[in-house]
């Protein structure tokens, strides 16, 4: 599962993932590597049903608000895939489609479970 | 076979056997999660009915949503990584025998395994119920959606092979979900050569949907604009079909931005939806958001299709070769309280060449439902987080079901994932509390033909060079017939 480039000294960026049982991961990546790439290659679960290919919602993640305006705009394929995940939020982005950039370094997203309703106050 | 006689007998005795009935991803889906959490040793086998896996995402799916069909990679490298047996879990495939008939009775399972987990879907149609439902050109979509993906039941099936496609204009789809919004796409794009050549569309089915010189698909639905079932990314690909010359229509009767209120636009599915219809109706030029405009200034129209509400099909008329050619329906209006009422005086008719019955995918239960006081829901299984329930609501032991036949014909593959993973850690969990059953040796399956997962990887391999050869993703065998000859050629 997930391949990814080792980051070159220096340029690591860093992702954390808050997980299902509120315990949290951090991983220092490279540029361009997606959210599900990282979570596969990590073990974290994220199915990643359609294998990144934006069609199952399988990889939905709730970003800390403080990073969600800094991600580049979901487009309508991300959004109609969005309107079908569990626990839906104002910051919910698909985690196949967000990609690792100098722009979001640092960035924490939680992962949704699906018996409860993940919010803001899961970043506190 | 890797193991030996004496550490095989090991694994069978030590281990917990597990059975899983159908192979679609919600029986997939449930045998990886048990492979991939069960703290013991555990032997899961996988009964399907067919002699190829993975139900509805091979048969179901449109061939045109490749993407969808991507679980596919993750059973198989789910059944590559255990089918020899890895740390004590194994994993085997068993196609081409039909759980709960002589063949085996799924009684038998209950007797040899310690927990049986029902997923084998929803095997037939609901039907309308109207007078003439049964004329030629009326066909029910899950049977139109076997033909036209090569299932080996209905490739070949004369009711679609020898009806003259030639004389299909206006077409009527009954229903308003994902899969009535799939066929009219298949329809509508039926000469789009650039959409169906690279699939693994039958050619049988498209080869004859080619011949059909379509005007018109109308959607009809019994209620209105707020209740239909179909999702955004499937109306968006109908609306999207403008680039081709197909376009789409709603009477503004039923659909109009004005008639929907701030509580209805608060839910954010519909809201898009509103957003969708409203735009895409809108000319080119005057559409105010760029997303609408993405492939450019659409040709003028060719064909469209219709949304079409609030109505009840009645009956059908044929001509004098008994072949359907209109259907009368009459008006309904929505009570306070939600209910459909047909409403006095309001009959019409529509001229259709080909009608389609698209109300869902019925669940049908196994003739051993009876002796074992299963109790069935009209279409699918009574059951308390997966565990089947008897006609006195007890939990039967170490019998299960999941996916569609749990929760009845809707969700998407990611609803019948979740539910089947639910599924799956319930029954590791009431494993870890489960006296150890005496169990009877496993059915001897030595002179019961059935296909493997060896098997599966060469017929897999084989569509996937046949289709190569013909710039297409896979090419698909047709019947059973065929795919037992390639094997028997092929030890
Ligand atoms: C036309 C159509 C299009 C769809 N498109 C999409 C889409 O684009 N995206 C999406 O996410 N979802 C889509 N879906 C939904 C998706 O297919 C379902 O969520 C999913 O397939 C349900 O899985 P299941 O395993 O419960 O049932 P099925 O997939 O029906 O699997 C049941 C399996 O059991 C086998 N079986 C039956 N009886 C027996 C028996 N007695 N013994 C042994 N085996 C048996 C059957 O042959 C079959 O292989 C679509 C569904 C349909 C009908
Ligand atoms: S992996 Fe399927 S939508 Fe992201």
């Amino acid at each position: 599962h997930g391949h990814l480039t080792p980051p070159k000294p220096g340029e690591e960026l860093k992702v954390t993932f808050i997980l299902k049982d509120g315990s949290q991961r951090t991983y220092e990546v490279a540029e361009g590597d997606s959210l599900l790439d990282i979570a596969q290659a990590n073990n974290l679960e994220m199915e990643g049903a359609c294998g990144g290919s934006c069609a199952c919602s399988t990889c939905h993640v709730i970003v800390d608000p403080d990073y969600f305006d800094a991600l580049p705009e979901s487009d309508d394929d991300e959004n109609d895939m969005l309107d079908l995940a569990y626990g839906l939020t104002e910051t919910s982005r698909l985690g196949c489609q967000i990609k690792m950039s100098k722009d979001i370094d640092g960035i924490r997203v939680a992962l949704p479970a699906m018996t409860r309703n993940v919010n803001a106050s899961d970043f506190d | 076979m890797i193991l030996d006689g004496l550490s095989l007998k090991f694994v069978r005795w030590a281990s917990k056997r597990i059975s899983v009935v159908g192979s679609g991803p919600s029986g997939f889906y449930t045998a990886y999660r048990l492979l991939n959490k069960s703290p013991d040793p555990i032997h899961v086998t996988l009964w399907e009915k067919l002699p190829v896996p993975y139900g509805l995402s091979r048969y179901g799916v449109a061939p045109d949503h490749p993407e969808v069909k991507n679980c596919e990679d993750t059973f198989a490298e789910c059944a590559e990584t255990f089918n020899q047996g890895k740390d004590g879990r194994k994993f085997s495939f068993i196609g081409g025998v039909t759980i709960g008939s002589d063949e085996i009775p799924l009684q038998q399972l209950l007797k040899q395994e310690d927990a049986v987990i029902l997923a084998y879907g929803c095997q037939s149609s609901r039907a309308l119920g109207i007078p003439g439902e049964d004329a030629s050109g009326v066909f029910s979509s899950r049977d139109f959606v076997n033909w036209y993906n090569g299932h080996p039941g209905f490739a070949n099936d004369k009711r679609f092979t020898e009806f003259d496609w030639s004389q299909v204009h206006r077409v009527g789809i009954i229903g308003h979900g994902n899969v009535a919004l799939d066929i009219t796409r298949v329809l509508m794009t039926n000469r789009v050569d650039e959409i169906w050549q690279p699939t693994d569309i039958s050619r049988v089915a498209i080869d004859k949907l080619k011949q059909a010189p379509i005007q018109e698909v109308k959607m009809i639905a019994r209620r209105d604009f707020i209740h239909s079932k179909f999702t955004n990314r499937e109306l968006r690909e109908l609306w999207e079909m403008e680039r081709f010359g197909v376009r789409g229509k709603i009477d503004q009767k039923y659909f109009h931005p004005t008639l929907f209120n701030d509580d209805q636009l608060k839910d954010r599915p519909f809201k898009r939806r509103v957003e969708m219809c409203q735009e895409y109706s809108t000319p080119f030029d005057k559409r105010t958001k760029k997303n609408y405009k993405k492939h450019g200034p659409p040709p003028e129209e060719r064909s469209h299709w219709v949304l079409d509400y609030l109505k009840t099909p009645l009956q059908t008329q044929t001509n004098d070769q008994g072949r359907v050619q209109s259907l009368q329906l009459c008006e309904n209006e929505l009570t306070p309280d939600n209910r459909v009422k047909q409403l006095p005086n309001s009959e019409l008719n529509y001229n259709v060449d080909l009608l389609i019955t698209s109300l869902g995918y019925k669940g049908q239960p196994m003739s051993e439902f009876k002796p074992l006081a299963v109790k069935w829901l009209g279409d699918r299984i009574a059951n308390d987080r997966g565990r089947v329930l008897t006609t006195e609501n007890e939990p039967i032991e170490r019998l299960y079901a999941a996916g569609w036949i749990r929760r009845g014909s809707q969700g998407v593959i990611a609803t019948t994932m979740e539910d089947s993973f639910q599924v799956a850690d319930q029954v590791l969990h009431d494993l870890q509390n489960q006296q150890n059953l005496e169990r009877i040796p496993p059915v001897d399956l030595s002179n019961i033909r059935h296909t493997t997962w060896q098997d599966w990887e060469k017929i897999n391999q084989s569509e996937l060079n046949k289709g190569k050869q013909m710039g297409r993703v896979r090419s698909k065998y047709l019947t059973e017939p065929e795919i037992y000859n390639y094997l028997s050629m092929n030890h």
